[in-house]
């Protein structure tokens, strides 16, 4: 081959692809061709095989069988090393940072420059000069753990980017960027593109597939069912592709029957943030039953700090948390839950799950003290049939005596989102708490979870819905807070629900008169 | 006792000294071990490893009469355990907490049984002669300070020196990047093309070479014999203080300081007071490890993946 890489040349094909996992086969002879400057989508539902797929690209993962074939030429990868020589990059679904570290050691570790000096102000201007390009707005020097998700993908983006790629594997970047964020990761990644860089994208949000991709390959249960021209498709054609049916929108949340009765009230409530400044000042709402309450905001604005101060993670050191008529600013997360408040953590990983133990035992995690009948012994066989409904009902990939963590990303969330909406269930104030609660998840469970959540409502439960998904929330919420700068800026009813002067709000300017 | 007694007692420059005389080895230990965790593997033998190293290197000492053979031939002894240790923990992943605890068995055996083949049961314990001290020109004449760091012998200045040292090397190096990425997340580091399993290996076998010069350090620098039970909890107390020292060589380095202290005042306050009996003197240093650690180890953040074996494919 001579001249510089066409659109139509075959930069890299991955041939009948085959792995498992002990019983589960992740991949059955699973496939697909991307070509030089090409953005190519990678679909298919949770567990559907699409990162692991990616990670044996990457080297991650070792296939059964299959073969890779680079610039026409089979590939052996059988170690990151290979794929970073193959100028192969992946951006990993669970980002693979280290959270002490800060984001310029996570971007260039591997690759620091010198072998033994750490040059931290030379390396730092390159990244910087790269995150530029991008848009990006990272704080180089603070370590990955203070950082937001928002701003953690980034540096997870730039560490890929940072070793220099031919091919970039993006595993859901968009999950946690915010609609404008996505959209100018998607148009430096069509530059890119077009400088020759090949893309493998994998996302659930079919518009940026229709939108932003050149051709999408469909996954179903390990194999690939084919590839399609983005522009010669459409939504329908591409769920279908990816489940074999239609998929129903949500139903718009139920007509609020007027209701006074309080479940949650935030009164003046200011939780210390970083470096002397609050996270959250003086934050004044409430939620009555049978309402479903919006907060929209830029992600780092305080989203996950007022949300803690709520479920009782994070002290408030100012005003109260009312709980169903009750104060609970000083109360124990516990005793929360057991007045019915449910929690879908935004780090689900991190906060929500114990990736060891089986998906029966963590969905009884929280719902434990509700369970108990007397003794000091729960029954494992009982927690085992307790699993069953809802591995049923969310379509959880997997057996209730799997370990968690074997399951798909996708998978993983549902059984989190399975359990919070069974605390619900429990309590008398009966109040959701969901953070960001779809992101992740396919069509037809994000389409689940959000019927999950109006019928919390219409059983005349509150739902405060914190989440990046303005659609979402707008198809969702009876009213809409906007969180800037830590302090709610505008309370929004239905009638004046317009992205627009949201998205305003959302980034500082003042509300409309 | 008066309270001017009980300060001069107190700060007392030869006190200070014997302090710092003691510290040497919690701190070669304490690094040793310090830098095996920040990569990841939990070694809960150094005990047993020093144990090891104080036989070798007394053994080696009296048969040869080198302090270089002596200390060069525990490191090597040490080593080997290490290796052993890291073939269990990085390539057949066992638990580490169970190895850990072999190893220290296993060692704490091995040092008496060498012992007891090339001595024998004698009436005489034979001695070695020990590490001179070497008064550092200028600086040792310096009131107080002179006394207390620069009349010490050749592995205190070592000891001392390579808290710095290791202290740049995490921070401010490559290398030590990849050492505290090992700890942390092994999987990023591997998403990034470093051999996890190289970087530990070698962080274990470092952390071997420094223990074993501190087993060979209580022989050599401090009894001049050999006696079942010379290290008496010191492998413990380096455990400690590299949890006091939250994993950092510098603090690392005041937590030795501090339980050197107290046990140096215990050999004081034995010479000086027949009101307390011995045995509670003894009991001291452990106390205060307790008390200490209790307060301490509370908000102390591990390396995260500490004791977790890394194997790419699972997820668990
Ligand atoms: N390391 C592993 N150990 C065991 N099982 C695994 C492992 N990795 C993947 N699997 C299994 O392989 C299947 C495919 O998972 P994969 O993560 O590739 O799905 P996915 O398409 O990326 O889904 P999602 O959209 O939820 O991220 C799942 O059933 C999962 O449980
Ligand atoms: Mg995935």
């Amino acid at each position: 081959m001579s001249g510089p890489p066409t659109r139509s040349t075959e930069r890299l094909r991955l041939e009948a692809i085959s792995k498992r996992f002990g019983a589960t086969i992740a991949l059955a002879e699973a496939g697909f061709e991307v070509r030089a400057g090409e953005i190519h989508a990678l679909l298919g539902e949770n567990g559907a095989g699409k990162t692991t797929l990616m990670n044996v690209l990457s080297g991650l993962y070792h296939a059964d069988a299959g073969r890779i074939w680079l610039d026409g030429r089979p590939a052996e990868i059988a170690e990151p090393r290979d794929a970073i020589r193959h100028r192969i990059g992946m951006v990993h679904q669970h980002f693979e940072l280290i959270p002490p570290l800060t984001a310029l050691e996570n971007v260039i570790i591997g690759q620091e420059g010198s072998t033994l000096l750490l040059r931290r102000e030379r390396q730092a201007r390159g990244v910087a000069a790269l995150a530029a390009r991008f848009g990006f707005e990272v704080d180089l020097r603070a370590p990955v753990a203070a950082l937001g998700l928002a701003d953690q993908q980034k540096v997870e983006i730039l560490k890929a980017i940072f070793r220099g790629v031919d091919i970039l594997i993006l595993d859901e970047p968009t999950t946690v960027l915010t609609p404008q964020e996505a959209d100018a990761l998607l148009r430096t990644l069509r530059t890119m593109a077009s400088e020759g860089l090949s893309v493998v994208f994998i996302s659930h949000k079919i518009h940026e597939v229709l939108g932003h991709c050149d051709r999408a390959t469909v996954m179903r249960a390990g194999r690939s069912v084919g590839t399609v021209d983005a522009s010669a498709t459409t939504e329908q054609a591409l769920v279908e592709m990816m489940i074999g049916e239609r998929v129903a929108r949500t139903a718009a949340p139920a007509e609020r029957e007027v209701d006074d009765t309080v479940l949650l009230r935030v009164d003046d409530v200011t939780v210390a943030g970083r470096g002397g400044l609050p996270a959250v000042s003086h934050a004044r709402f409430s939620i009555g039953r049978g309402e479903v309450v919006g907060l929209a905001g830029v992600d780092g604005n305080g989203q996950r700090e007022l949300v803690e101060a709520i479920v009782g993670l994070r002290r408030v050191t100012g005003g109260r948390v009312e709980l169903g008529g009750r104060n609970v600013t000083t109360t124990a997360v516990g005793d929360r839950l057991a007045q019915g408040l449910a929690y879908i953590p935004e780090d689900r990983l991190g906060d929500g799950a114990l990736p060891s133990m089986s998906v029966a035992e963590n969905l009884f995690l929280g719902v434990h003290r509700l369970a108990r009948g007397g003794g000091l012994t729960y029954r494992p066989a009982a927690i085992r049939a307790g699993a069953a409904a809802p591995v049923r009902d969310y379509a959880i990939r997997g057996t209730a005596t799997t370990p968690l963590g074997m399951l798909s990303g996708g998978n993983i969330q549902k059984v989190l989102i399975a359990r919070a909406l069974a605390v619900a269930g429990h309590g008398d104030t009966p109040l959701v708490v969901a953070h960001n609660p779809t992101r992740g998840l396919d069509v037809r469970t994000t389409e689940f979870v959000r019927r999950c959540l109006v019928d919390v409502s219409r059983r005349r439960g509150g739902v405060f819905l914190v989440s990046s998904d303005l659609d979402e929330l707008m198809q969702l919420a009876h009213r809409i807070l906007v969180l800037f700068r830590g302090a709610i800026v505008a309370d929004l009813p239905s009638t004046a629900f317009d992205a627009y002067e949201i998205g305003r709000l959302m980034t500082g300017a003042a509300a409309r008169a | 006792m008066s309270a001017s007694a009980v300060v001069t007692l107190l700060l007392d420059p030869e006190l200070w000294r014997l302090m710092l005389t003691m510290a040497a080895p919690l701190v070669l230990a304490g690094l040793g071990e310090l830098v095996m965790e920040r990569s990841g593997v939990l070694n809960v033998g150094v005990e047993g490893m020093m144990a090891v190293a104080a036989a070798v290197a007394f053994l080696t000492m009296l048969k040869t009469g080198t302090l270089l053979g002596a200390a060069a031939a525990a490191m090597a002894a040490t080593l080997g355990l290490a290796v052993v240790l890291g073939y269990f923990a990085i390539t057949l992943r066992s638990a580490q907490l169970t190895v850990g605890l072999c190893l220290f068995v296993f060692g704490t055996g091995l040092a008496s049984l060498l012992y007891r083949l090339v001595i024998g049961v004698t009436t005489a314990t034979p001695t070695v002669q020990t590490l001179p001290r070497l008064a550092v020109p200028g600086l040792a004449e310096v009131p107080f300070l002179g006394t207390v760091v620069f009349t010490q012998n050749a592995l205190v200045y070592l000891a001392l020196a390579l808290v710095p040292v290791l202290a740049f090397l995490l921070v401010e190096t490559s290398l030590g990047l990849r050492l505290r990425a090992a700890g942390e997340n092994p999987r990023a580091l591997d998403t990034v093309g470093v051999n996890v399993r190289a970087l530990r290996y070698g962080a274990v076998a470092v952390g071997g070479l420094l223990i074993g010069l501190a087993g060979a350090y209580l022989p050599l620098a401090v009894t001049g014999a050999y006696s079942d039970g010379i290290v008496g909890g010191r492998g413990w107390i380096a455990l400690m203080v590299v949890i006091f020292g939250r994993w950092q060589p510098g603090w690392a380095l005041v937590g030795a300081i501090l339980f050197a202290y107290t046990e140096a005042l215990q050999f004081k306050l034995a010479l000086v007071t027949k009101a307390v009996p011995p045995q509670v003197l003894l009991m001291l240093p452990y106390v205060v490890a307790i008390v200490v650690l209790v307060r301490l180890y509370q908000g102390a953040e591990p390396p995260r993946a500490l004791g977790l074996p890394y194997e790419r494919e699972s997820r668990l």
